[in-house]
């Protein structure tokens, strides 16, 4: 599935691009086919099946398009952290 | 007490041994710092803050709010506990933005999004606004648990109100957040079991699944299995149009924080995670759970609906699915199905306790009162604000019958005139302190107008929530988005140094080239 990019930078992973818009998507049908899908899943319809099994399908699918752009966005955002964390209690501590 | 056997008992005690002991047992972890009382450290993985949105979103009063939906609305009820599902976009979206922050609380985020007096004042309501709403929610949470042990063993509704709030306290004072989520952890899993074999046997006490669409078919009410069951575009009692906007607030709200009340709780769980990626799948995975939860729950009542159809009262029929546990769980299984009860009450006091202690100390106590405080004091006043916390809910509690119907319109305040503002704080550079905080204030008249006032003076007519919804949404924005533009934008630096850090979605272009400008970041399409 080339059309989905696999291999981030930190630096490109911090930029919205479009595998954030599919996961969106994605995520947002998912929950939608899982609700539905168990509901009528354990009702014995067999309409239920077939959404649960698109709800657990697009859910993976999400994964498989998200999952490697947040550990890129995760690996860059760590090493700055502790800068960020003191920065932030300088902000707090408003009397220094 | 006679629905009880020695083993219900025994069922019962074990497990509050075992809650209150596991998180007692985290004492030397929560009580390091106040990032260790209040997140944990910011070192979880994504599973243990996922069992905690479960958890916490399974309170008391959750399965009688479910059964009351679908036991009157059949399966299209599911729409209204589809809330959550402002976590599909969030978890992706608002959920990272709000991680790189590493703001405590929703108060401090808007602290630095925002500057100036506006961000201060801002930062006091909101810090004062979560303290209230969590005593509230408690006292709210606490009831139901009195009620429910009014119903099982006729005890008086102080009893259940106070004692298991208490027994949740002692691990809550001892550990924090560590206390929380740890127990958050063992009552995921005892409630997620004891909820699938008690819906499960409820489905087979009403016949099995054939037996209840065949028994709804021979009633004439073959609709209620449709979660689609729609009674025309604008009218009948489920409207299209109140289904569509519930899709746009519970789904687009993902991109705002603050969008549904469940982002404060969560925001703790973004923050406590040890990445942004953990964050974003805890965010995910356990609304998840949530919302096969509810699902769960539906096919239950609904063969429980068929057992008992037409019950009139509404505070009757919402007990239905407690009644499946007690009245058809065999002898021994009563005590794990009220431990699980327990499970659910403790996982949703524990987490309100901590919240709304986190509040009143990073943003009171440490912001405003005391900034150069060490952290062993910060972990005490956490532990003096839970105890306020406590007290005050029993107070509430004892009030709920008389104030819920206000209180629900103060819920109901929050969630209308803001919603927009909540989005637009994330993803609208110029959007400022002001205009959130007149979008505030306005919705506060504009919510009272429309919907007590103008239909009670005969100048409006009643409208529907959805209808009231869209109004609020309207009459607000012309007010802040004159604010808005009337007053200065927030300054430069302070936008550019919350974006390099967070880098937000949405409309932020001047502030992104200021951002290149300045070399903090690389400009597009530069290699």
């Amino acid at each position: 599935m080339a059309w989905i990019r696999r291999h981030w930078t930190p630096e490109e992973a911090d930029e919205w691009q479009k595998e954030d818009w599919i996961a969106i998507i994605l995520s947002t049908f998912s929950y939608i086919a899982l609700t539905i899908g168990v509901a009528l899943s354990l009702l014995m319809l067999a309409v239920g099946f077939i959404v649960l099994i698109l709800g657990i399908g697009l859910s993976v699918l999400l994964f498989f398009v998200i999952d490697p752009k947040l550990k890129a966005v995760s690996s860059g955002y760590e090493k700055k952290q502790k800068e960020y964390l003191e920065g932030l209690e300088r902000v707090q501590r408003w009397e220094e | 007490m006679e629905l009880f056997t020695l083993i219900d008992i025994l069922w019962m005690i074990f497990f509050l041994s075992l809650m209150i002991g596991c998180g007692v047992l985290f004492y030397r972890l929560g009580r390091r710092s106040e990032s260790d009382f209040f997140l944990a450290g910011r070192g979880l993985p994504w599973w243990l803050p996922a069992a905690s949105v479960y958890a916490t979103h399974t309170a008391t009063d959750t399965p009688m709010w479910v059964t009351g939906v679908i036991y009157r609305y059949g399966m299209r009820g599911i729409w209204y506990t589809f809330f959550s599902a402002w976590c599909a976009i969030s978890a992706f979206v608002s959920t990272r933005i709000f991680r790189r922050s590493l703001a405590y609380t929703q108060a401090e985020w808007q602290s630095l999004r925002f500057g100036g007096l506006g961000s201060e004042l801002l930062r006091g309501w909101m810090a004062g606004w979560q303290i209230f709403m969590n005593m509230f929610i408690l006292g709210w949470v606490g009831m139901a648990m009195g009620k429910l042990c009014n119903y099982a063993f006729g005890w008086p509704l102080w009893i259940g109100l106070m004692g298991f709030s208490c027994a949740c306290a002692v691990y809550v004072l001892a550990a924090g957040y560590w206390g929380v989520v740890v127990a958050d952890f063992q009552q995921g899993i005892i409630a997620l079991a004891v909820i699938i074999i008690t819906s499960v046997w409820g489905i087979i006490a009403a016949g099995g699944p054939g037996a209840i669409v065949s028994k709804l078919a021979l009633m004439g009410e073959s609709w209620r299995v449709n979660p689609f069951a729609f009674t025309g575009i604008f009218g009948g009692e489920f409207p299209f149009a109140w289904f569509i906007t519930m899709m746009v607030i519970s789904i687009i709200g993902g991109f705002g924080m603050g969008t549904s009340i469940d982002w404060y709780v969560e925001a703790q769980r973004i923050q406590s995670a040890k990445t942004v990626r953990d964050a974003s799948y805890s965010i995910w995975a356990g609304t998840a759970l949530v919302l096969v939860r509810n699902s769960l729950w539906a096919v239950a009542i609904l063969g429980f609906y068929v057992m008992f159809p037409n019950i009139p009262s509404q505070a009757e029929y919402e007990l239905g699915w407690f009644r499946i546990g007690f009245e058809y769980l065999p002898v021994g299984m009563v005590g794990f199905f009220f431990a699980a009860v327990l499970a659910i009450h403790l996982s949703t006091i524990s987490t309100h306790l901590n919240l709304g202690a986190m509040y009143a100390t990073r943003d009171i106590y440490h912001h405003y009162i005391n900034p150069r405080a060490s952290e062993r004091r910060l972990v005490w006043v956490g532990r003096i604000s839970t105890a306020i916390l406590l007290l005050g809910s029993f107070v509430y509690g004892l009030m709920m019958e008389e104030i819920t119907k206000w209180l629900i319109f103060a819920l109901w305040i929050m969630a209308a005139g803001v919603w927009l503002p909540n989005i637009l704080q994330v993803m609208w550079w110029r959007f400022n302190a002001w205009g959130y905080l007149s979008s505030w204030i306005a919705n506060l008249g504009l919510s009272w107008l429309v919907v007590w006032v103008l239909p009670a003076f005969g100048l409006i007519p009643d409208l529907p929530d959805y209808l009231q919804f869209w109004a609020l949404m309207v009459l607000g924005a012309l007010i802040y988005v004159p604010v808005t533009f009337l007053t200065p934008p927030e300054k430069m630096d302070r936008l550019v140094k919350y974006y390099v850090m967070s880098r937000p979605l949405g409309w932020w272009g001047p502030v992104r080239k200021e951002a290149e400008w300045r070399g903090l970041l690389h400009m597009k399409g530069e290699d």
